[in-house]
């Protein structure tokens, strides 16, 4: 691990790089992606070093991002709140909304508390549509970033560096907090919480507390959303937004510090890439989720550390022709099942429906190939390919443990 | 008055639905300690199994072969992905269910779109069973409360009066003891899971029919499921049961209901400074009723931290 603070400052150094290297597009997903890694470091706070798994986060996330509209509309970025500060009033808000949601769950521990989060979640998003003069109703509550401090914040670049540099700083914070001895605690309150009460400390004040920072960073990445978009609707508060936290912090893995951001930023990126490719991004992310939680309990950033830290002792060339091996053997195996779910979304689509008239079905194009929908041909080869791949990772993976019992 | 009985009856029949969606919940998260996310999920795919089936099997048929097959799909579920997480612990597995669930309610909307299916009470069974002051009680809510009463009533003899219900509720308790009895937990585990599913399947292809069923049904009920068991106590029947009827009723009372907070400050003399504020003091309990089980939820959270008939943690 001696290369991660080279490594850390290359990738900032890209990061700053990045407007003179991708296209306005690609920056636009990239502002994504950085809000994306902060609302993940966020719940990672919470859920990897505290051990308190919420599915309702994006409550503080939306209460942060309404915060933020209404302070730009309050301040016009000028007087005590200038644009680039406008994140601390989502920080503010989300801290204090977090502190009443954190007294409520807090008082439970383990899967009640995880029910809790949801319902509260849901019970702001069921009472958003009724408070109108808040929440702005179906329409939402929209604003416009004025300038300041000699910035216009009107180009996509100058958005960029703002979300970048409150990402960093955030994350910075998140890593110094990390050290402070109720970041300590924090991971004494995920191991072990009933030694922590004998050991004096007021465990319920302690998860509200660390509930609330979360909340706060989370109300933060709110904010860069809303000043991102220069609106606010309560969609922001559904719940499909606190399942892809969920979901993206545990694929990057939470017990690695950088694990939820780096989860949160690639699916992201990919969430962004696939969405005109395909329509059904979101089964593929639950798929995903699943097999990694299944096969790769840590994450997969908290599987390479792993890997890294304690190698398998079979030599560099050994261990990268096995991992080559297994990536070709997953990558065919994915590629048939990606084949079979897309041809399969386009056969059940109302589109395709429509087109067919009394048993004429027509083709389906996929993969630059037209397929017979009825022919057993596309169906066979998604499945022997899904299936070939499915054969060549298992047979690696009896080589790989008859060797290990050769070793033994 | 003959309002307020609609609205009592109503709500004990949503509360036994409830019911029936949170037994199964309870009984699994009692047996194995695995919170299983997807449970509403399995009440949705019931929905949309009688749905698809009716066409071909008639209604009746489907209601019997949509659970079944929610079972068959429970216990692939429980052998093939849960078994294989058992050993990262309980929070892993409630995160694989959790994955699940937006997997089913992915490929459900890849099936059958974005928006409800037309899944409607079949015509027999629509029409009034009686009606109060001119206004008719539809026949088939008593039906889905019969059902979830007779469904009850048959769990309960099975776990109280059979050896099987002996061996399930020891295998609660004492698992290796039971095993070392010479019985496998594993297939009493997959068993049992099996059951909870099918429960939340027929709730969902009974209930699917009578509400709507669209890709939401899962989280709008599972949240309330969710909202039952934290009132009630995890694990606890007895508590599930009350919670379920209190949240049922609660819930179709308030619908019914144009009180406003703003109504009792005026009785202090603070009605127009009520007025003047708005916002929540103003809203009608109609347009609230369904943030009202939150809010139960909460005061049960500040009094009863353990639910109303939970253990002590």
């Amino acid at each position: 691990m001696k290369y991660a603070p080279l490594l850390l400052l290359v990738t900032v150094a890209v990061l700053i790089a990045l407007p003179w290297l991708v296209s306005g597009s690609m920056l636009n997903a990239a502002v994504q992606m950085l809000i994306a890694a902060l609302f993940a470091m966020a719940f990672g706070l919470l859920c990897g070093q505290a051990g308190m798994l919420s599915f309702g986060h994006a409550a503080y996330f939306g209460v942060g991002a309404f915060a933020a509209v209404h302070a730009m509309n309050a301040f016009g970025g000028e007087g005590l709140l200038p644009t680039p500060l406008l994140p601390l009033v989502g920080g503010a808000t989300g801290l204090v909304s977090g502190l009443l949601a954190g007294y409520f769950s807090t008082k439970r521990t383990g899967v009640y508390f995880a029910m809790i989060t949801l319902a509260l979640a849901e019970l702001l998003h069921a009472l958003a549509p009724h408070l109108k003069t808040v929440f702005g109703g179906e329409a939402g509550v929209s604003s416009f970033r004025m300038p300041a401090w000699g910035i216009g914040f009107g180009s996509l670049n100058d958005v960029y560096f703002l979300t970048l540099v409150w990402t960093l700083l955030c994350i910075g914070l998140l890593y110094l907090f990390s050290k402070t001895p109720l970041g300590r605690l924090a991971l004494g309150l995920r191991e072990n919480a009933h030694r922590l009460r004998f050991l004096g400390y007021n465990t319920h004040a302690l998860g509200t507390l660390i509930f609330a920072i979360s909340a706060m960073f989370a109300g933060i990445a709110g904010a860069l959303q809303s000043m991102n978009i220069e609106a606010a609707n309560y969609v922001v508060l559904e719940s499909h937004i606190s399942t892809a936290v969920v979901l993206n912090s545990f694929i990057g893995g939470v017990r690695v510090f950088l694990g939820p951001a780096i989860g949160g930023a690639v699916m992201t990126f990919f969430g962004h890439v696939t969405s005109d490719l395909t329509r059904v991004w979101l089964l593929y992310q639950g798929i995903i989720f699943v097999l990694v939680m299944m096969f790769l309990p840590r994450g997969l950033v908290g599987e390479l550390v792993e890997r890294i830290r304690n190698p398998s002792g079979e030599g560099l060339a050994r261990t990268l022709s096995t991992l080559l091996a297994r990536l070709v053997s997953l990558a065919i195996a994915a590629f048939g099942a990606v084949f079979l779910i897309e041809f399969l979304q386009r056969f059940l689509s109302p589109e395709y429906r429509a087109g067919v008239t009394d048993g004429n079905w027509p083709d389906i194009a996929l993969f630059s190939y037209d397929w017979a929908p009825l022919s057993v041909l596309p169906w066979a080869f998604g499945l022997g390919l899904f299936g070939i791949g499915i054969a060549l990772v298992t047979m690696v993976n009896r080589r790989v443990a008859a060797r290990k019992e050769a070793q033994a | 008055m003959d309002q307020i009985l609609f609205a009592l009856l109503n709500g004990t029949i949503y509360g036994l639905l409830l019911f029936m969606v949170s037994a199964g919940l309870t009984l699994i998260f009692g047996m194995m300690g695995v919170l299983n996310f997807a449970h509403a999920s399995f009440y949705m795919l019931g929905a949309y199994f009688a749905y698809t089936l009716q066409p071909l099997t008639g209604f009746w048929l489907a209601i019997i072969l949509a659970p079944i097959l929610v079972m068959g799909v429970g216990i692939l579920v429980e052998r093939f992905i849960l078994r294989h997480v058992h050993e990262h612990g309980h929070a892993h597995e409630l995160l694989v269910t959790f994955g699940l669930s937006v997997v089913i309610a992915e490929m459900i909307k890849m099936v059958y779109g974005k928006f409800a299916v037309d899944y409607r009470v079949p015509a027999e069974l629509n029409f009034a069973a009686f009606s109060l002051s001119g206004i008719d009680y539809p026949f088939y809510r008593l039906f889905m409360g019969g059902i979830a009463v007779v469904m009850f009533i048959a769990i309960y003899l099975l776990l109280t009066k059979t050896r099987v219900g002996i061996v399930v509720r020891s295998a609660i308790y004492r698992p290796q003891m039971v095993e070392a009895l010479g019985h496998n937990v594993p297939m009493v585990f997959m068993g049992v899971f099996g059951i909870g599913a099918a429960l939340a399947g027929l709730a969902g292809a009974v209930a699917g029919a009578f509400y709507t069923t669209n890709p939401n049904m899962a989280l709008e009920l599972g949240v309330m499921v969710f909202v039952v068991v934290v009132v009630g106590g995890l694990g606890s029947m007895g508590g599930a049961m009350a919670a379920s009827l209190l949240i049922g009723i609660t819930n179709s009372l308030a619908v019914g209901s144009d009180f406003r907070i703003a109504d009792i400050l005026i009785l202090i003399g603070m009605g127009g400074w009520a007025e003047e504020i708005g916002g929540l003091l103003t809203m009608r309990m109609s347009s609230l009723a369904a943030t009202l089980p939150f809010f139960i939820m909460l005061l049960v959270l500040v009094l009863r931290p353990s639910g109303l008939m939970g253990e002590k943690e």
